[in-house]
């Protein structure tokens, strides 16, 4: 099964994406996390640590000045590029670029490109995206089985969410709206009266996310029954019934 | 006084540099703000309305041979007097365009236009005077590709997170090794009494300009859509900004 994850930068895609990575992970299921934002953070919310984390965009920045090779096949990418973090989730960094030297494109691999070669075969595969809505404009049908919008109450990141939620359900597959960080009755019909009738999944204001945010810790690490942590547990479980058993 | 605004999405870029942006104007300079941001940001955070074309549209046109250049008798100090809209305060905005439905294409020469005429701002005699402040898109990647050649400060909105701090170091990396005299200014963001402010100070190695709170008033504007300024003209956060602008006219503006 193949997830993405989209939103606005700083809505919390990467928390979304990092804990419902490792809940699937606990759950038993075989998790690969692509970061495929152009500023990685990944490896944060999945509690690899903020050097860590910096450590595999170096990585890929050795493709630009040649002290990496190249890497044709996906599995040998998958190797490559990536690290294992806690209870046995793969991440892999697929970012497009970060340095201004124009030459390797990530080895010619796109996120979206990507998406379509992996092969699921029984392995759950969570993607977060590159902030704003361009990737999910150019998602094609077939690549993802579950969009992931992200949105807080902001009308800033509504207007992205919006889009987004319009162009994943052109493209079909199913789009779940992460309501995140709602304090009130308030925050939640803004966001609702956004987004229009779709599946939604309510993410409270969370003191347990924010200090993980703090930290640069895993939110599932800091506090597993705090009530944010424990609705994306639950968005987890519902991910995973939706998934072929291996 | 020269500023480039950077940071991570939703760091509160766009919340600082508008509201700097109008202080700054009530304080009687002129001032031009900079959107290249594809996306809702800038605009919003000013209160300036946010045409369905960019203007900058009829700014530039393509030769023959498919390359883009300013129109006939436009240049760089034209296209800003022609194609800047007003936002409040007597802030002029010259807005690269938004991304919608159709993607970028509609908006290919307002894109072309807005590269060419940032390029050329210093050759702009007219706006030695002025304010030019601009607000970059999230993360490092603009930096990267150079949109920010008017910017002698960067003005680094950081919150007093590993994300946010992680992105920051980058986009520093990136500035430094494309221009050497690049200045940077530290602004933390949405601080709490949890927050270790001095952390992101040693972590990036970059002089604290002044901190802004974490402000229910910020939120609030934000849920509706509007200028913070213009909702809640006594928020803390207000106050706050009021100090990075005073604490950039102390360093006489001109030389920044």
């Amino acid at each position: 099964m193949k997830i993405v994850v989209a939103g606005k930068g700083g809505v919390g895609k990467t928390t979304v994406s990092g804990t419902v990575s490792r809940a699937l992970a606990r759950a038993g299921h075989d998790v690969l996390a692509l970061d495929a934002d152009t500023n990685p953070m990944l490896g944060v919310s999945l509690g690899v640590g903020p050097e860590e984390t910096d450590l595999l965009v170096a990585v890929r920045q050795g493709l630009e000045t040649g002290e990496t090779e190249h890497e044709q096949t996906t599995a040998g990418f998958v190797e490559r590029f990536g690290r294992d973090a806690p209870d046995g989730v793969r991440l892999v960094v697929a970012s497009r670029i970060e340095r201004a030297n124009p030459g390797c494109t990530c080895c010619g691999v796109s996120p979206e490109s990507l998406l379509l070669e992996l092969e699921s075969d029984g392995k759950i595969i969570i993607g977060d995206l590159e902030a704003g809505i361009g990737t999910v404009m150019r998602l094609q049908e077939g690549q993802a089985d579950v969009v992931l919008v992200v949105a807080q109450p902001t009308a800033k990141s509504l207007n992205i969410a919006r889009r987004a939620v319009e162009m994943a359900d052109d493209r079909g597959g199913r789009v779940i709206v992460i309501a995140n960080r709602v304090r009130d009755d308030e925050d939640l019909a803004v966001i609702r009266e956004a987004v229009g009738e779709c599946e939604m999944v309510v993410v409270p204001d969370d003191a347990a996310i924010a200090q993980a945010d703090r930290e640069g810790r895993a939110a599932i690490d800091v506090d597993e029954n705090s009530p944010g942590v424990k609705v994306l547990i639950e968005l987890a479980d519902r991910l995973a019934s939706m998934a072929v058993p291996a | 006084m020269r500023l480039a605004v950077v940071g991570k999405g939703g760091s509160g870029k766009s919340v600082v540099a508008a509201t700097l942006a109008r202080l700054l104007a009530r304080r009687g300079h002129r001032v031009l703000a900079l959107d290249s941001d594809t996306l809702p940001g800038l605009s919003i955070s000013l209160g300036a309305d946010v045409p369905d074309d960019a203007p900058l549209n009829a700014a530039a046109e393509r030769n023959e041979k498919g390359r883009w250049h300013l129109v006939k008798g436009v240049g760089p100090a034209r296209a800003v007097q022609r194609y800047a809209t007003d936002a409040p305060d007597g802030v002029r905005l010259l807005q690269l365009g938004k991304t919608d439905k159709r993607g970028l294409a509609p908006n290919r020469a307002s894109h072309n236009a807005f590269y060419q005429v940032i390029h050329r701002l210093g050759d702009v005699r007219s706006l030695d005077d002025w304010v030019i402040l601009g607000d970059l898109p999230a993360g490092p990647r603009q930096t990267a590709f150079d949109w920010a050649p008017y910017a002698r400060r960067f003005l680094l909105v950081v919150e007093p997170t590993w994300q946010s701090m992680l992105t920051a170091r980058r986009i520093i990396r990136i500035a430094r090794e494309q221009r050497d005299d690049a200045e940077f200014s530290l602004v933390v963001n949405k601080v709490t009494p949890e927050a270790d402010v001095q952390r992101a100070e040693q972590f990036l190695g970059v002089p604290l300009l002044g901190t802004v709170p974490a402000d229910d008033d910020v939120r609030a504007a934000e849920r509706a859509g509007v200028a913070l300024l213009d909702l809640a003209p006594d928020a803390p956060a207000v106050h706050a900004i009021e100090r990075l602008a005073d604490a950039l006219d102390v360093r006489n503006i001109d030389r920044l």
